[in-house]
């Protein structure tokens, strides 16, 4: 079940489908969803069919039944800084290769770098965002390696000093999964820069080589090894996308490759204290991907332990890819990698004052687990918050839009069913739509208060989002307003009795159905203002009543 | 020099105190505390200078990407040792009553606003790069890291 909606995602990777059974199947995935533009990368490979999808779970479900498998995950969230971490240098996702460099990102002998303070407030916001203890005097540390897409032969990170340690991260795992809350440990967050993108396009003997991302800002956070599904795997993930947007510290943006994720993966027997060999998978471009590939990975390794071929699990690390829905041997590991790792002599040590620090505390906005625990007391369904609070954006229109009009589940069914529908066809972000808050809550309380019907409240709705505008003024300009006069409904109903007159002879001979029909009519009639309560009720005892 | 002293002398350390052996991918489990006292803990291990390892000038060279010569490996290893026995005193020096720091210098906090700043001659520094194909920088077909 889990893993066919999976398969869902892959193919239709957007918003909520309109039907009242989407909207809710849609809360499925979408908290595990990049962002509502994103779309799945692959989408125009195949996907697994339902068969191989249906297989793959149970064959999971089997093997974790005998083997407990063990996955943690490393993050690197690339930073929304306008310059880069070390240079003036500005970065612009997609500029112009080799662009944006100078002589500190390019590495020319003589060049110092300077590091920026934006990179230390973020890496301090989401130390504490994730509960972890802050270093206040950390360091940057060289780790040496040869690569093209390296300018410098090292990569300046933090090494034996962190900045923030020992947190951990709460999650709500979506219903559909089992549901139920876990908290996953963060090992450490650390500042480093990132590499420059190397391109292997052409069939030639060469590889392009982009600097535009060399230095640009990054902060790796490793995951303690507490998940043990792929599917606890990649809630960790769109937790750590949820609060990288929260705090608006980076765009989180896993096809762009501003999160990016590589997992460990090992599996033991039940009962075994002693971890497996674990592999390293990489190329995860989204959470669903994350999902498959470690629910593949465990059952590559425990067929291997099934057949008596464990030895032949070797530390590794395998490639996932999307077309065949398997994991591939990238490269063999032998050894230990050397990156004789010293302290950054160009740079000094970051100190961090108390002052600082509880200054960016108090500053911290409300946090996606925070708001999940806040919608749950005010009493709305885990499927309403998962889908509200996942997007920081959806989240801050529906606070906006019950500030005024404390109708909390009306509020959160308008915006989880046909706005949400109308972002999903026209594919545009919550904040594109011309609708806002205030005018959402105005809406509701005229439905409330009776002044338009429900079915021209959806019809306002839509002009709304298309054209903006206020629901006052479209109630006015339109002529809108529900007729509650009984004297006015009768008399609209009496003419279409009238109008009638083999209809109503047919209901008085038993086609009782028939009001239906003549309850459409009137509602035409009326221009869909009739209160629908109204004209039922009239309706009934004019039909009835003996001519 | 100090810093190049300190590359070459990288791999001695770590043959020596196993202090790289200590990071593991899931090895933070310590304060920062902890690890600075594990830290001091690795150096005073090392205070008698006689246990430093005689460093290997070929797999140093390899791991620099340098191509030496067997003659000029020989030639450099008593170089090296010398260094290598220069950090050797300096770690003889007693520092039981020293507060430890993280780095040398003292002065800390020079950071940069995120102002953007272009610098103005990337003519200059794309005519530098030996094969450049605009817009990218061209280099020997590579797959693998390692
Ligand atoms: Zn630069």
């Amino acid at each position: 079940m889990a893993l066919t909606l999976f398969r869902g995602i892959h193919t239709r990777p957007l918003l909520p489908y309109s039907s009242a059974f989407s909207a809710r199947k849609h809360v499925i995935f979408c908290s595990m969803q990049s962002t509502q533009t994103e779309t799945s990368m692959k989408t125009k490979q195949q996907a697994p069919s339902n068969f191989t999808e249906t297989a793959r779970a149970k064959a999971v479900e089997k093997v974790l039944k005998d083997y407990e498998a063990i996955i943690g995950i490393e993050t690197h969230v690339q930073l929304s800084t306008t310059t880069k971490a070390f240079c003036g240098c500005a970065y612009t996702y997609g500029s112009q290769p080799n662009s944006c460099v100078c002589p500190v990102c390019m590495g020319l002998p003589g060049a110092l770098p300077v590091l920026n303070s934006k990179v230390i407030k973020c890496a301090v916001m989401l130390g504490l965002a994730l509960n972890c203890k802050l270093s206040l005097s950390s360091k940057f540390d060289r780790k040496q390696y040869f690569y093209p897409d390296l300018p410098k032969g090292y990569q300046i990170s933090q090494f034996d000093i962190p900045i923030a340690t020992n947190g951990f991260i709460d999650v709500d795992l979506p219903l559909e999964f089992g549901g139920g809350h876990r908290r996953f440990g963060i090992t450490r967050v650390h500042m480093e820069e990132d590499a420059g993108k190397l391109l292997h396009t052409g069939s030639g003997p060469y590889s392009q080589v982009d600097l535009n991302r060399a230095g640009v800002p990054l902060l790796e956070i490793v995951s303690e090894p507490d998940m043990r599904t792929g599917i606890e795997a990649a809630e960790y993930a769109a937790e750590l996308q949820r609060v990288v947007r929260y705090l608006g510290v980076g765009n989180g943006n896993m096809q762009e490759g501003s999160l990016r994720c590589d997992v460990n993966v090992s599996i033991r027997p039940i009962g075994q204290l002693e971890f497996g060999t674990k592999v390293e998978i990489k190329n995860l471009n989204s959470f669903s991907a994350m999902s498959r590939a470690i629910d593949f990975e465990i059952a590559r390794q425990a067929e291997l332990y099934n057949q008596g071929q464990a030895d032949e699990i070797v530390q590794e690390t395998r490639l996932w890819e999307e077309g065949s829905q398997k994991t591939f041997t990238m490269r063999k590991k032998e050894g230990l990698a050397d990156y004789r790792y010293f302290p950054e002599p160009d740079l000094p040590e970051v100190v961090l004052t108390e002052e600082y620090v509880n200054g960016i505390r108090e500053s911290l906005p409300e946090l996606p687990e925070m708001k999940r625990r806040r919608y749950e007391e005010m009493g709305l369904t885990m499927q309403d918050i998962l889908f509200l609070a996942n997007d920081v954006n959806v989240a801050e229109f529906f606070d906006a839009t019950i500030a005024k009009v404390p109708d909390i589940k009306l509020a959160a069914n308008w915006i989880m069913g046909d706005i949400a529908a109308y972002m999903k066809n026209e594919k545009l972000s919550i904040n594109e739509i011309k609708l806002s808050p205030q005018e959402l809550s105005e809406l509701i309380t005229s439905i409330k208060s009776g002044t338009i019907s429900g079915k021209i409240g959806k019809e306002i709705l839509i002009e709304l989002m298309k054209k903006g505008g206020t629901v006052k003024g479209l109630i006015e300009e339109k002529d809108l307003v529900q007729i509650v006069d009984p004297v006015e409904i009768e008399k609209i109903i009496d003419k279409v009795i009238a109008n009638n007159p083999k209809q109503l002879e047919q209901y008085r001979g038993g086609k009782t159905k028939l009001q239906g029909f003549f309850a459409g009519q009137v509602m035409k009639e009326s221009k869909g203002k009739a209160n629908p309560g109204l004209v039922n009720k009239i309706l009934i005892e004019k039909l009835n009543a003996k001519s | 020099m100090g810093t190049r002293a300190l590359l070459l002398l990288t791999p001695a350390f770590k043959s020596d105190c196993n202090l790289l052996n200590h990071f593991t991918k899931y090895g933070f489990h310590q304060t920062v505390r902890q690890q600075e006292k594990l830290f001091r803990v690795g150096v005073r291990k090392f205070s008698v200078h006689s246990s430093l390892e005689r460093p290997n000038v070929a797999r140093l060279a390899e791991t620099a990407r340098i191509s030496l010569t067997p003659q000029e490996a020989e030639e450099f290893a008593p170089k090296i040792q010398q260094v290598v026995d220069w950090f050797g005193q300096l770690q003889d020096v007693d520092l039981q009553s020293i507060e430890p720091a993280i780095r040398p210098d003292t002065e800390a906090g020079s950071f940069r606003e995120d102002n953007p700043e272009a610098f103005d001659n990337r003519e200059a520094i794309i005519a530098a790069i030996p094969n450049y194909e605009e817009p990218y920088i061209k280099v020997p077909k590579v797959l693998n890291k390692d």
